[in-house]
């Protein structure tokens, strides 16, 4: 029962990210980086949506692969998990950039220095949401749901 | 049920070595459906008056450390299923409040030892010129001369003599005590020795006479009790002294050819219902010579495949149905000879080379136990706070300076190697395993692991651990047991299933 309270709760957050990812009135992604005709462009291309849904399958989609897929006690330590939370720390970034960058060009329009820069704060959601996908995810697996420490 | 397991002598201890192995594996009694034996306790009692004698010691101290870990694993629990599964108790543990005092330990107090010489213990002193010519003619001067605390050196008359008194000690009378009907009685004893030889045919004839006992209850249960007993045959070899000839391996034949002729006639003959099951075993191939020592510095054999062949005697007794040893009105059968042949007559013995019964009986088991006994060796320490360790009651690092733990590393498992070298560096050489191999994949001797798409499939530390953490999740079973019985547990089962998917299957 407590575990699934913790998937829930998982879930309810990752959909409040969502939501907060793509709102008008309060975004979270604009909170944090704002520059006038980028910002604007990202809105109009219809770009939070995709940027936020690319966050959560990469980080989901990591927890789930290091939970079950992986799953092994030769991979079960927390500096296994932190490793995991490092490179989806860069995935994502990195993919948000690709798509963001292929969206502009094919749109004309060349904003790669604030690209780079409104990226910087992906490494701060996606290792957030990593944590968040691990411990909605992590109880029901056999060999790490103890991992990054102990329920 | 109660088991009475009476082992005599210093191979009666070797014997009882070896079945406190096999219950610490888990091997149990199996009745005739093959379904374990229920509620059976087990009750040891030592006789040997040679307290010194180093095989009775270690045997003394296995016993002590099953019952810790035992008791720790399982409490008073009967029907369990596991390492240490069946319960071993001494008389005392399982005596209500009654005018007897016993101390807690496994080992008969023979009042005889006390004395200092035979010629004291029997008053030669006081007899009047007669009677002491006639002792003359039944004793030698040596046998006279034999230190009661050193056992009886190979001399069965002397030991028929000291060992009458047992029915008057405080333990025969415990016994009885405790003895109901339903119980089963079992000796162990040697046939070519002293001690054993003599022990066991005056147990049962006080077992049987006991309606003519003073002091004792339960006379009728016991007079019709079922009993059995392991008459072990000449099967090691002793290093020759030229001074002193008190044991000769020349005079073990002849010595059991004298036995046998009285265990026909009082015990064991075509319609005599005293003893109801006797287990003959011995073997031609001798063992490597043991040191010679009639008692003075602590008699220490080396553990040998007959007494391992030996320990499952009294198991096979314990689980024979009831019309195989008592009529229907509860009266004694006669007596039924069980003899035990390996599958293959070969020097080295393996599991390959033991019959099919016996291999159904131990394989499995042993090599759990040895699995367990790897894995605690080389793999356990470093698992703690991970996986199936962390799952509640939580295994933390302090578990292993507990006292179960030492005892059951420092002290069984060792008790364990020591055996597993002695049966392994003696004729017949016994390696159920490789000796010295932590490779799990290589431990049993001639039996790798099975074939699978990749290779041979591999048992390592790591297979268990993910077996033992996918058991132990969300398993209510632990949530209020033990760590020391969560963590047995955990390892028995998940032995059991890689047993069966990896290994090669031999029965």
């Amino acid at each position: 029962m407590k575990h699934l309270v913790y998937l829930i709760t998982g879930i309810v957050l990752t959909v409040v990210f969502f939501v907060l990812a793509t709102g008008s009135a309060f975004n979270i992604y604009e909170r944090l980086y704002y520059s006038q005709g980028f910002n604007d462009a990202l809105y109009n291309h219809n770009m939070y949506p995709t940027m936020a849904l690319i966050t959560i399958a990469i980080t989901w989609g990591a927890a789930a692969i290091y939970y079950y897929a992986i799953n092994s006690v030769k991979f079960d330590r927390w500096y296994h998990w932190l490793a995991v939370c490092a490179i989806v720390t860069l995935l994502v970034p990195i993919a948000c950039y690709t798509y963001n960058d292929a969206v502009f060009a094919s749109a004309g329009l060349g904003y790669i220095g604030e690209s780079i820069v409104f990226q910087l704060q992906n490494l701060l959601w996606a290792p957030l949401l990593f944590v968040i996908a691990s411990f909605s995810m992590r109880w029901w697996s056999s060999n790490c749901r103890h991992t990054p420490f102990p329920q | 049920m109660r088991l009475f397991l009476f082992a005599i002598g210093g191979t009666g201890s070797r014997v009882l070595k070896s079945l406190i192995m096999l219950s610490a594996a888990g091997v149990k009694p199996l009745d005739e459906n093959g379904r374990p034996v229920s509620d059976l306790e087990i009750v040891p009692v030592i006789i040997d008056p040679h307290k010194s004698n180093e095989d009775l010691k270690r045997t003394e101290a296995l016993l002590n450390d099953y019952r810790i870990i035992r008791n720790r694993l399982y409490g008073n629990q009967l029907n369990v299923d596991g390492f240490f599964a069946n319960r071993i108790v001494t008389l005392r543990e399982i005596m209500s409040n009654t005018s007897v005092t016993l101390n807690d330990t496994f080992i008969f107090n023979l009042a005889a030892v006390e004395h200092d010489k035979f010629r004291e213990f029997i008053g030669h002193a006081t007899m009047n010129e007669a009677n002491q010519a006639l002792t003359s003619l039944l004793f030698a001067d040596y046998q006279l001369e034999n230190h009661m605390n050193i056992g009886f050196v190979g001399s069965p008359n002397i030991g028929s003599v000291a060992l009458n008194e047992i029915k008057d000690s405080n333990e025969f009378k415990a016994f009885s005590n405790v003895f109901k009907q339903g119980d089963r009685i079992f000796f162990i004893s040697s046939i070519f020795g002293g001690t054993g030889a003599a022990g066991f045919p005056i147990m049962v004839k006080n077992i049987r006479q006991a309606a003519n006992l003073e002091g004792i209850e339960n006379r009728d249960a016991l007079s019709r009790a079922p009993i059995g007993g392991l008459t072990v045959l000449p099967y090691f070899n002793l290093e020759g002294s030229k001074d002193d000839t008190r044991i000769a391996t020349s005079d073990f034949i002849v010595k059991t050819q004298s036995a046998l002729y009285y265990y026909k006639g009082t015990l064991t003959g075509a319609n005599d219902s005293n003893v109801n099951t006797i287990f003959y075993v011995g073997d031609q191939v001798r063992s490597n010579p043991y040191l010679y020592d009639p008692g003075e510095h602590g008699q220490r054999n080396n553990a040998h495949l007959v007494e391992l062949v030996g320990a499952m005697a009294p198991l096979q007794f314990a689980g024979m149905p009831l019309s195989r040893l008592s009529d229907p009105d509860g009266y004694p059968l006669p007596t039924t000879a069980y003899e035990f042949a390996l599958d293959k007559d070969v020097l080295n013995v393996n599991f390959l080379a033991l019959g099919a019964r016996t291999r159904q009986l131990i394989y499995k088991p042993m090599v759990r136990f040895h699995l367990l006994f790897l894995y605690l060796r080389t793999g356990f320490r470093d698992m703690i706070g991970q996986g199936f360790t962390e799952d509640a009651p939580k295994i933390k690092s302090d578990f292993t300076a507990s006292q179960f733990y030492r005892t059951l590393t420092d002290q069984f498992l060792h008790g364990y190697t020591d055996w597993l070298v002695e049966m392994y560096d003696n004729t017949r050489s016994v390696g159920l395993f490789n000796i010295g191999e932590n490779d799990m994949n290589r431990a049993i001797a001639d039996v790798g692991t099975r074939k699978g798409l990749l290779g041979h499939k591999n048992v390592d530390n790591n297979v268990f651990k993910a077996e033992m953490n996918r058991i132990s999740r969300d398993n209510p079973k632990y949530s209020a047991a033990t760590v020391e019985y969560k963590l047995l547990d955990l390892f028995w089962q998940a032995a059991t299933k890689i047993i069966d998917e990896r290994y090669e299957n031999i029965n």
